[in-house]
Parts: C-alpha cells; sequence; structure tokens
C-alpha cells in the first residue's frame, strides 16, 4: 500500500512516515500544496495524508483540484483546523476522513486501514483464505495458528494482494503500490517476494496468471 | 433617565401649562375689563337719563321718578337706583331704594366719580355721580347706582366658556404634542430597528438616510459596529493561528514520546503532561470561540444549509460504524447564530451521539412562533440524572473507555450560553439514551 502524505512540517512528516514504514506502507511526502496536487494526479495512491494549512496551495484547494480531476484514492485531512465547520467543509470537499491535530499515532494508522479497507470493500480486517490469517490492523500472518515473519516488503505485496482480492494485480501495479516515488522500482523483485510468500503461507494461496500478474482468490 | 420621548412630553406639557395659564389670566383679564367697560358706559347713560329728568322737571323735583321713566327704577330692590340731592339738601331717590339712601362721595363740581359700595341688599353695587349745574343756576347733586351682580354673572359664565374652550386647546395641544414627538423621534426608532437588524445582516448603516441630527450618530454607531466585527474576527483568526502554531509542535512531541514509550522509557509523566496540555488548549480555545461567538456579526445562519451540511457528514460517519442518523426539521429557518458557532455546537453534540448511540442517532428541530428547539437524541446508555451537571463541566469525562477529551459538552455548553441559550441534558423518552437540548431566536426572513 502506497500513501502520499502532504505535511509542511518536516519533522512531523518524517515521524508519520516512520511509523507508516513500520506498518508496512511505502510513503511519499510532499511539503508544499502544489508538489502534493501533483503527486496526487500523477502517481496511483492507495490512500493520502492531507494537511490543510499548506504552503503554495491550501489542502483544501489540492483536495478540491484532485477531486475535480477525476483523482479517487480515499483523503484523510490531519488538519490543527479542528472546528466542525472546517471538517463539515473537508468533508463535503471530498476527504473521506478527518483527523485534527494533536492526534494520536494509532488511530491515524487505524483509520487509514478503515479506509483502505472501506476503498477496496472489506469490512473485515482479519483476511483468511484457508488456513492463512492475514490480521490487517496488526500486520500479523498465521498459517494453521502458527505466526510467520515477514518482511515489510512481503508484508506490503501481501497487504496489497489481500486489499484487492479476486482482481488481477499485475507487477507493475503492484511495484507501483509497494515502493515509494524515490525509491528503487524493480518490477523483478516482484517475482522474488512472492515466491518467499509461496514458501512462507503454502502455494495455494497466490496464483499467477502467466505475463499478466498474481490474484488472491475471493473468499468463498 | 427618562426616555427621549417622556422628556419631549413631559417638557412640552409644562411649557404648555405655563403658557395657557398665562394666556387663560391675560385674556381673563381683558374680557373682565371690557365687561367693567360695558358696564361703566351703561351705568353713565343711565347718569345721564336722570340727569336729563332732573334737567326737565327741576321745578317739580317729585315728578323726576316720572321723568327718568323706566319702571326698573320703581321695582323695590331691582338693583338699579338713582338719589338726586338740590342745594339745599333735599334728596329724592329712586322707588327703588325703599326708604334706604345711596352714600354721597366726596367730589369737586366737574367730575364724574364712579365708586363701589354696598348696596340696600348688602350687595355689592357701583355708584357713578355728578355735580349739574342748571341754567337757573341751581346745583344738583345726581348720582345712580348698580347692582353688580349682572356684572359678576356674565363675568362668571365668560370664564366658564373661556374655561371650556382652553380645556379643548389643552386636549389638542397634548394630543399634538404626542403625535409631534413620535414623528421627530422616528428616526430613532428606525436606528433602533437597523441596528437590530445590522446584526443579522452583512449590510452597514446608511446614515444619509437619516436626518442631519442623527447622522453622525449613525455614522460612528456603524463604524463602531465594523470595528467590532474586525476584531471579533482578528481575534478568531488570530487564536486559530495560534492553535496552528501550538498543534503542529504538540503532535510532534507526542510522537517523539510515544515512540519513546514504545522503546520502554519512562514518559507517562511527559505523556500526562501533554494531555493536559491538550485539554487545556482545547477549552482556552473553546473559551475564545464562546466570548467571542455572540459579537460575531453576522450572526444569522439558515438552518437548511447548516442541517444538511452536518447530516451529511454524520451520516457517512455513522454508516462508517453502522449506526444511522434520521433528521427532522421544518424548512426555510434562519437562526440567530453565528454558522460556524452552530455547526460547533451541532457537531459537538451529534459527535458524543456518535461515541454512544446503540444503533441510531436523531436529530430533530422544532419552530415556535419565534424560536427554535434543536434536540439531538441517540439510543445510548445516556448520562444518570445525578452526573449530567458533571458532564457539562470542563474536562470531566463520565467514560474513559472512549476517546475524547471530554470538553466537547462543556465548550458546546459554554457556547450556546454565549448565545443567551442553554444546554439541557435528559433522558430521550423513546429512544432511551442522551437527549441534548437547546433553543435559539429564530430570525423573520426579511422582505
Amino acid at each position: 500500500m502506497r500513501i502520499l502524505l502532504v505535511e509542511d512540517e518536516p519533522v512531523l512528516a518524517q515521524q508519520i512516515k516512520s511509523v507508516l514504514l513500520t506498518e508496512g506502507y511505502a510513503v511519499d511526502i510532499a511539503s508544499d500544496g502544489i508538489e502534493g496536487e501533483k503527486l496526487g494526479l500523477s502517481q496511483p495512491y492507495d490512500t493520502v495524508v492531507l494537511d490543510m494549512g499548506l504552503p503554495g496551495r491550501d489542502g483544501m484547494l489540492v483536495l478540491k483540484n484532485w477531486r475535480g480531476a477525476g483523482m479517487r484514492a480515499p483523503v484523510l485531512i490531519l488538519s490543527a483546523r479542528d472546528g466542525w465547520t472546517d471538517r463539515v467543509d473537508g468533508l463535503d470537499a471530498g476527504a473521506d476522513d478527518y483527523l485534527t491535530k494533536p492526534f494520536q499515532m494509532p488511530e491515524l494508522c487505524a483509520r487509514l486501514r478503515a479506509m483502505i479497507r472501506r476503498k477496496s470493500e472489506q469490512a473485515n480486517p482479519l483476511f483468511e483464505r484457508d488456513d492463512v490469517v492475514f490480521d490487517s490492523r496488526t500486520n500479523q500472518v498465521m498459517v494453521a495458528g502458527h505466526g510467520v515473519s515477514l518482511t515489510a516488503q512481503e508484508m506490503a505485496v501481501l497487504s496489497y494482494l489481500f486489499h484487492n482480492a479476486g482482481r488481477l494485480v499485475s507487477r507493475t501495479e503492484l511495484s507501483q503500490h509497494i515502493y515509494q516515488h524515490d525509491g528503487e522500482r524493480e518490477s523483478n523483485t516482484i517475482a522474488v517476494f512472492i515466491n518467499r510468500l509461496r514458501k512462507k503461507l503454502g502455494d495455494g494461496l497466490i496464483d499467477t496468471v502467466r505475463g499478466r500478474g498474481y490474484v488472491i482468490k475471493s473468499p468463498e | 433617565m427618562t426616555s427621549l420621548r417622556g422628556r419631549a412630553v413631559i417638557g412640552g406639557i409644562l411649557w404648555a401649562a405655563v403658557t395657557i395659564t398665562l394666556g387663560f389670566a391675560g385674556l381673563q383679564s381683558f374680557i373682565d375689563q371690557g365687561a367693567e367697560q360695558r358696564f361703566d358706559e351703561l351705568l353713565l347713560a343711565r347718569l345721564s337719563q336722570v340727569a336729563t329728568a332732573v334737567e326737565n322737571v327741576a321745578e317739580t323735583p317729585e315728578a323726576i321718578q316720572t321723568a327718568v321713566g323706566d319702571p326698573v327704577f320703581t321695582r323695590p330692590m331691582s338693583g338699579l337706583y338713582w338719589q338726586v340731592e338740590d342745594e339745599f339738601g333735599q334728596v329724592f331717590r329712586s322707588e327703588s331704594l325703599g326708604q334706604q339712601s345711596l352714600p354721597r362721595p366726596q367730589m369737586l363740581a366737574s367730575e364724574i366719580v364712579t365708586d363701589s359700595y354696598p348696596g340696600p341688599l348688602r350687595d355689592p353695587v357701583r355708584g357713578m355721580s355728578r355735580t349739574l349745574t342748571l341754567a337757573d343756576g341751581s346745583i344738583w347733586h345726581v348720582q345712580v347706582a348698580t347692582s353688580m351682580r349682572s356684572l359678576q354673572q356674565e363675568q362668571a359664565q365668560l370664564r366658564e366658556i373661556m374655561l371650556t374652550a382652553f380645556t379643548f386647546v389643552v386636549v389638542i395641544g397634548v394630543v399634538g404634542a404626542l403625535l409631534q414627538v413620535t414623528v421627530a423621534l422616528r428616526p430613532i426608532e428606525k436606528l433602533r430597528r437597523d441596528v437590530q437588524q445590522r446584526w443579522t445582516s452583512e449590510g452597514g448603516l446608511d446614515h444619509g438616510k437619516y436626518p442631519e441630527e442623527v447622522a453622525p450618530l449613525v455614522y460612528d454607531i456603524d463604524t463602531l459596529l465594523t470595528r467590532n466585527r474586525e476584531i471579533v474576527q482578528q481575534s478568531r483568526k488570530q487564536a486559530a493561528d495560534l492553535g496552528h502554531a501550538i498543534k503542529t509542535p504538540a503532535a510532534i512531541m507526542r510522537n517523539e514520546l510515544d515512540a519513546l514509550a514504545r522503546q520502554g522509557q519512562p514518559v507517562g509523566d511527559a505523556i500526562a503532561a501533554l494531555d493536559r496540555l491538550d485539554a487545556q488548549l482545547k477549552r482556552a480555545f473553546g473559551r475564545m470561540r464562546a466570548q467571542t461567538g455572540i459579537a460575531a456579526l453576522p450572526a444569522v445562519t439558515d438552518m437548511d444549509r447548516s442541517f444538511g451540511r452536518m447530516v451529511r457528514a454524520f451520516t457517512d460517519m455513522a454508516a462508517q460504524r453502522g449506526l444511522t442518523v434520521t433528521a427532522s426539521y421544518p424548512p426555510g429557518q434562519r437562526l440567530r447564530m453565528d454558522p460556524t458557532d452552530l455547526e460547533e455546537v451541532l457537531g459537538n453534540l451529534l459527535d458524543n451521539a456518535l461515541k454512544w448511540a446503540g444503533g441510531a442517532i436523531r436529530l430533530s428541530a422544532v419552530a415556535g412562533s419565534d424560536d427554535v428547539t434543536i434536540t439531538v437524541e441517540d439510543d445510548g446508555p445516556g448520562i444518570p440524572p445525578d452526573q449530567i451537571a458533571r458532564a457539562m463541566s470542563s474536562g470531566q469525562r463520565l467514560d474513559n473507555a472512549k476517546p475524547g477529551t471530554g470538553l466537547g459538552l462543556s465548550i458546546t455548553a459554554d457556547l450556546l450560553q454565549a448565545y443567551g441559550s442553554a444546554l439541557t441534558l435528559d433522558r430521550s423518552a423513546d429512544m432511551g439514551g442522551l437527549r441534548a437540548r437547546f433553543r435559539l431566536p429564530s430570525v423573520p426572513v426579511q422582505g
């Protein structure tokens, strides 16, 4: 899952990024409204964290421009503007959630997970296929009742495929959603992650459609 | 201090009383003098009448009575008398005098003397005397007298007529004064209405539409209102800027502390202090908002718009938690409250309902003749009656299991209080959870 974080306060942005990285997300930071708007329109983000009081272009205008241009990624507004009028203005402009500063980091993470689940129409944060259980709240994976340790990239691939269960996901799409903008992007490595996941979780979970991509089947 | 109208009316009445009294006294004296003059002229004619009779019948004074002729002199005590005295002191009298006589005044030969004295019936009479020298050289003293009762009656009658007329004038004067005051004070009334309306609309006061005496005051009031609005907006903006400036560093500190806590560092006290700081700030900003709320102009909310926005937002939020929001409110209402303040109140109440509701939240409004009662209810556990006061006091969280600062209800109560309203918390009759109610004055739709 790849997240765009539009926040002009560099320390806060780094704090949020480091927490989101440990949660298995790929994170791009934009430090002003103009850059944020450009990234949001050019990259396929799974979700966006958007500050309101931004230099260059106000967050509200950025959001309106995104929605006007058909950008559909769920957006969480993270703002010091805590009045209900501001919150409703933000929601009316197309935001999916609104969190006010100061905030608790676990709450931000929970809300992002919920937004991503809603977008993928997965009501349950617990994904189960046969004997594999993936808890998107804690990023824990169990196979037949036993905990399995995954690397951050393996987790990102698994999470993206579970959230898009039933849909064929190409290698390019996968790499776009698990790597951040500035990171190295090598679609061959995707095959490596898939192989490692199969070794750890069994062959039956992820199907390969030769030359096109991967799919985790929908629950029965 | 009495009202302008009172001052103008009392002043007008006092002034009218003085002028009417003076006018009444002057007119009465003029009329009395006229009546007396006419009385004296009549008396003089009587004197001439008697003098002529004396001239005609001087040789036989006994015949004067017949010569005077007027029967009123023969009726006893008729109030009209004559008395003639020859140079030898012999006195002849009208029959009306009976056995009584008229007092003879001290006088010179050439003059006609007028005087007053008690008459035969002890009633006041006015007498006129003269000395008559006939062609034969005989000297006669002639005098007539008339009772003044008729004069007094005439004067009394005139006074009565005048009094009636002046009473009429007074009534017309007072009514006129009241009308005049009303007309003269109309610009002040208009100013009061305009200032009232100025609270509920963007437009300024047009001092050009007022009389020149009031226009400078209108201009000053308009300037004052505008400055007040600017100050309020500035202080709100400053509060928002300050909030922004503090909240982001506070968020950074919280994240650092949380990270340290995850590493097992003993930062519990620091986190607790930061919690207090956050709560204190939230409370302070809530207070600031409440204190500037009532002065924030223009303070009118289109209920359809604000309710629509809040219902839309909360329906989505509720749906994410499997809750439903229903709303019923009369259309076309305008409320006497700043829109952001009303949305803050509704947001806090709906947010609280969202936290506690079991399945349903209801927002409703009922319009009275000049106000609207707004109610937010839920089907959650509600608040026991003995804890309601605590729920509305600052920072009192009744249940730490739910997220929040516990400030929502107290900020809401403060905000409503600043608008002269009040938040009432009790149990919803049909939903069983908390029922929060408040009332706001409605603003009539301007034509």
